[in-house]
C-alpha cells in the first residue's frame, strides 16, 4: 500500500471517528438553552433601559446646571448701558431687564461696573445728575444694585425721602405696601447705610430693612447729604442702658431706630452694640461693629476679644468659616488668655473652610504650644491629627 | 487507488431555499443541534460547556439576525461564530492549565463508538490539547467535521493558504503520533 493510500485511509478514519462524536442533544437540554437565551435577553433589556434612564437623568442634570451657569454668567454681560437712560424717569421695558451703570464712551474696568437690574415692569429709575453713574433715583417699582465700593465716590440710591448709600455691596430696593409707602431694602452682600425718616442705620448682608417712605424726594444728594440731626438724641442714647441691663432685644430695636451714629466710636460702645445685635438674634448686624473695633482700635487691649467674638459670630452664626479663620488668627495674635481658644477655633474654622492642610498645620502648632490643652480632642478631630 | 477523501460536505437542508428570511426560533430549531455537535467535536466534550457555547452562539445570532442573509447562509455564519466562541474557550482552558497540576482529561461523547474507538478518541483529544489552538481548530473542522478547506478558512477567519498551513502542521503531529495505528 502506497503512502498516499495510507494517509487517505487515516483521513477516512478520522472522519468516521468524528461522526461518532455527538452530544446528547435531547429536547430538555435544547429548551434549557433556549430559556437561558430568553433570560439573557430580558436582562439585557433591563440593563439597556436602566442605562438609558441613568444617561437621560445625567444629561438633564448636566443640561440644567449648564443652563443655570450660562444664564448667571451671561445675564450681566448682555446688559445695555445705563447711558441709554435719560435723566427723566422712565418705565422699564420689561421685568428683570438688567442695565449697567457706566460710561459708554469710556468703559470702566469690570470691577468698577455698577450693575442695575429692574425688578418689575413699573420700575421708574433715573440716574442722578452729577453722580457719574453712581447715583439713581427710584421713583416706583424696585431695582437690584450690584455696586463696587468706592469711598471717594459713594454710590447712592434715593427713594422718596430715603437715602441708601452703599458700603460695597449688592442690594435691592423696592417700594412695597398697598400705597407703596414702605421701602424694602434687602442686602445680599456687603453693607448699605440707610437714612430717612427716623432711620439712620447700616444694613448688613443677609438682612432686610423696611422703612416708611415719603414720596417727597431728597432735595440734595452728595457726600454731605446727610439728613439734618434729628431730634433723636434721646433715642440715640437710650439703647445703651438697655444693653447694659441685658435687655438686648429692646436695645437692638432702639439701636436700629437711632442708627449707627448712636454708637460712639470707642471700643466699649462698639462691643456693647455688637452684643446687643448678636444676643438679640441679629448676628450679621454685630459684624460691622466688631470690624470697626479691629479697624479703628486695633491696639486696644479688647481688640483680641472683639476679634474672637467676630470669629465666633462668623463661624457659629453666619457660616463663614474662611473669614472666621482670619478673625481667630487676629485674636490669637493679640495674645492673652484667649490665645489658646482662638487657635483651637482657628483649627475648626480652617477645617470647615475645607483648608485641610492649614487646619492640620494649626493643629500641630496647638499640640506643640499646649500639649495638655483643654481643647486637644477637638483640635485633633478637626485637624485630623492623632 | 483513488485518494479522494469521503468527507461529508456542508449542505443546506433540502427544504431551504435561497433568500428565505431568518427567524430566530426557526434558526435555533434548525441549527441548535448542529452548533452543539460542532462545538462538541472541536472541544472533545459534551457537557455543560457545550450548552454554554450554544447559548453564546445563539445569543450573538439573536442580536445580529439582520447580518444573516438567509437560512442557507446561516449555517456557515453559525460555524464561524461557533469557531470563535470555541477558540475563546480553548484559550481559557490553556490559561487555566498554567495553574492546574493535572492535565485536562477529555470526556468525549461518542455514544455509538466501540471501546477501541473511545480510547482512540481520548488519545486524539489529548494530542489536540497539546497543539496550538488555531491548528487544533483548523484540523478539527477539516477532518472531524469534514469541512472543505475554503469553509475551514472562512470559519477560522483566515486565508485559504493559512488554513492549509494550519491543517498541515496539525496533521503532521497527529500522523507522527498515530503513525503505527
Amino acid at each position: 500500500m502506497s503512502e498516499s493510500e495510507v494517509f487517505a485511509m487515516k483521513d477516512e478514519m478520522w472522519a468516521g471517528l468524528g461522526e461518532k462524536v455527538e452530544p446528547d442533544w435531547v429536547p430538555e437540554r435544547k429548551w434549557a438553552v433556549r430559556a437561558a437565551i430568553a433570560r439573557r435577553a430580558v436582562r439585557r433589556r433591563v440593563m439597556v433601559r436602566t442605562a438609558l434612564v441613568t444617561a437621560s437623568a445625567g444629561m438633564i442634570a448636566v443640561g440644567g446646571i449648564a443652563l443655570v451657569t450660562w444664564r448667571s454668567f451671561v445675564a450681566p454681560s448682555v446688559a445695555p448701558s445705563v447711558a441709554g437712560l435719560s435723566s427723566e424717569p422712565r418705565t422699564a421695558p420689561r421685568a428683570a431687564a438688567p442695565i449697567t451703570g457706566g460710561d459708554e464712551e469710556e468703559p470702566k474696568a469690570p470691577g468698577e461696573t455698577v450693575i442695575v437690574t429692574q425688578l418689575s415692569p413699573d420700575t421708574q429709575l433715573a440716574p442722578l445728575p452729577n453722580r457719574d453713574g453712581r447715583g439713581f433715583a427710584l421713583r416706583a417699582g424696585g431695582a437690584r444694585f450690584a455696586v463696587p465700593h468706592d469711598s471717594s465716590r459713594p454710590f447712592v440710591v434715593t427713594a422718596g425721602d430715603v437715602l441708601i448709600e452703599d458700603l460695597g455691596t449688592t442690594f435691592t430696593v423696592r417700594y412695597v405696601g398697598a400705597a407703596a409707602d414702605q421701602l424694602n431694602i434687602a442686602v445680599e452682600e456687603g453693607r448699605v447705610r440707610v437714612r430717612g425718616g427716623d432711620t439712620d442705620t447700616e444694613v448688613s448682608a443677609g438682612s432686610t430693612l423696611q422703612v416708611p417712605v415719603s414720596r417727597v424726594a431728597l432735595s440734595r444728594v452728595g457726600k454731605g447729604a446727610h439728613r439734618s440731626q434729628r431730634s433723636g438724641g434721646v433715642v440715640a442714647s437710650s439703647w445703651r442702658p438697655l444693653a447694659e441691663g441685658g435687655q438686648y432685644d429692646e436695645a437692638q430695636r432702639m439701636l436700629r431706630k437711632a442708627g449707627p451714629s448712636a454708637v460712639q466710636d470707642d471700643t466699649a460702645d462698639l462691643l456693647l452694640a455688637a452684643d446687643a445685635a448678636r444676643l438679640s438674634g441679629h448676628p450679621a448686624e454685630a459684624v460691622p461693629y466688631l470690624e470697626r473695633v479691629l479697624r479703628g482700635h486695633g491696639s486696644d487691649p479688647r481688640a483680641g476679644l472683639a476679634a474672637f467674638t467676630l470669629g465666633r459670630v462668623l463661624l457659629d452664626e453666619l457660616g463663614r468659616p474662611r473669614e472666621a479663620s482670619e478673625a481667630f488668627a487676629r485674636a490669637r495674635s493679640s495674645g492673652g488668655p484667649l490665645a489658646e481658644d482662638a487657635l483651637a477655633r482657628e483649627v475648626e474654622a480652617a477645617s470647615r473652610a475645607g483648608d485641610v492642610a492649614h487646619s492640620r498645620e494649626l493643629a500641630l502648632l496647638y499640640q506643640r504650644l499646649y500639649p495638655n490643652g483643654r481643647r486637644s480632642r477637638a483640635v485633633a478631630r478637626f485637624g485630623k491629627v492623632d | 487507488m483513488a485518494t479522494t477523501p469521503k468527507l461529508r460536505l456542508a449542505r443546506p437542508l433540502p427544504e431551504l431555499v435561497a433568500g428565505s428570511p431568518v427567524e430566530f426560533e426557526e434558526l435555533f430549531a434548525r441549527y441548535g443541534q448542529y452548533v452543539a455537535k460542532l462545538a462538541s467535536r472541536m472541544l472533545g466534550t459534551g457537557d455543560a460547556e457545550v450548552d454554554d457555547i450554544v447559548q453564546d452562539v445563539f445569543w450573538i445570532a439573536s442580536r445580529r439576525l439582520p447580518q444573516i442573509a438567509d437560512m442557507i447562509q446561516a449555517r456557515g455564519w453559525l460555524a464561524t461564530v461557533t469557531t470563535r466562541v470555541v477558540r475563546r474557550r480553548l484559550r481559557r482552558r490553556q490559561f487555566r492549565k498554567l495553574f492546574h497540576a493535572s492535565p485536562y482529561r477529555a470526556d468525549v461523547p461518542a455514544p455509538g463508538a466501540t471501546p477501541e474507538q473511545r480510547a482512540l478518541l481520548a488519545r486524539l483529544y489529548e494530542i489536540l490539547g497539546s497543539l496550538p489552538t488555531e491548528q487544533r481548530l483548523a484540523w478539527s473542522l477539516r477532518y472531524l467535521e469534514g469541512e472543505p478547506l475554503d469553509a475551514v478558512a472562512a470559519a477560522c477567519g483566515c486565508s485559504l493558504a493559512t488554513a492549509k498551513r494550519r491543517v498541515s502542521a496539525a496533521k503532521k503531529v497527529i500522523d507522527e503520533v498515530f503513525g503505527d495505528e
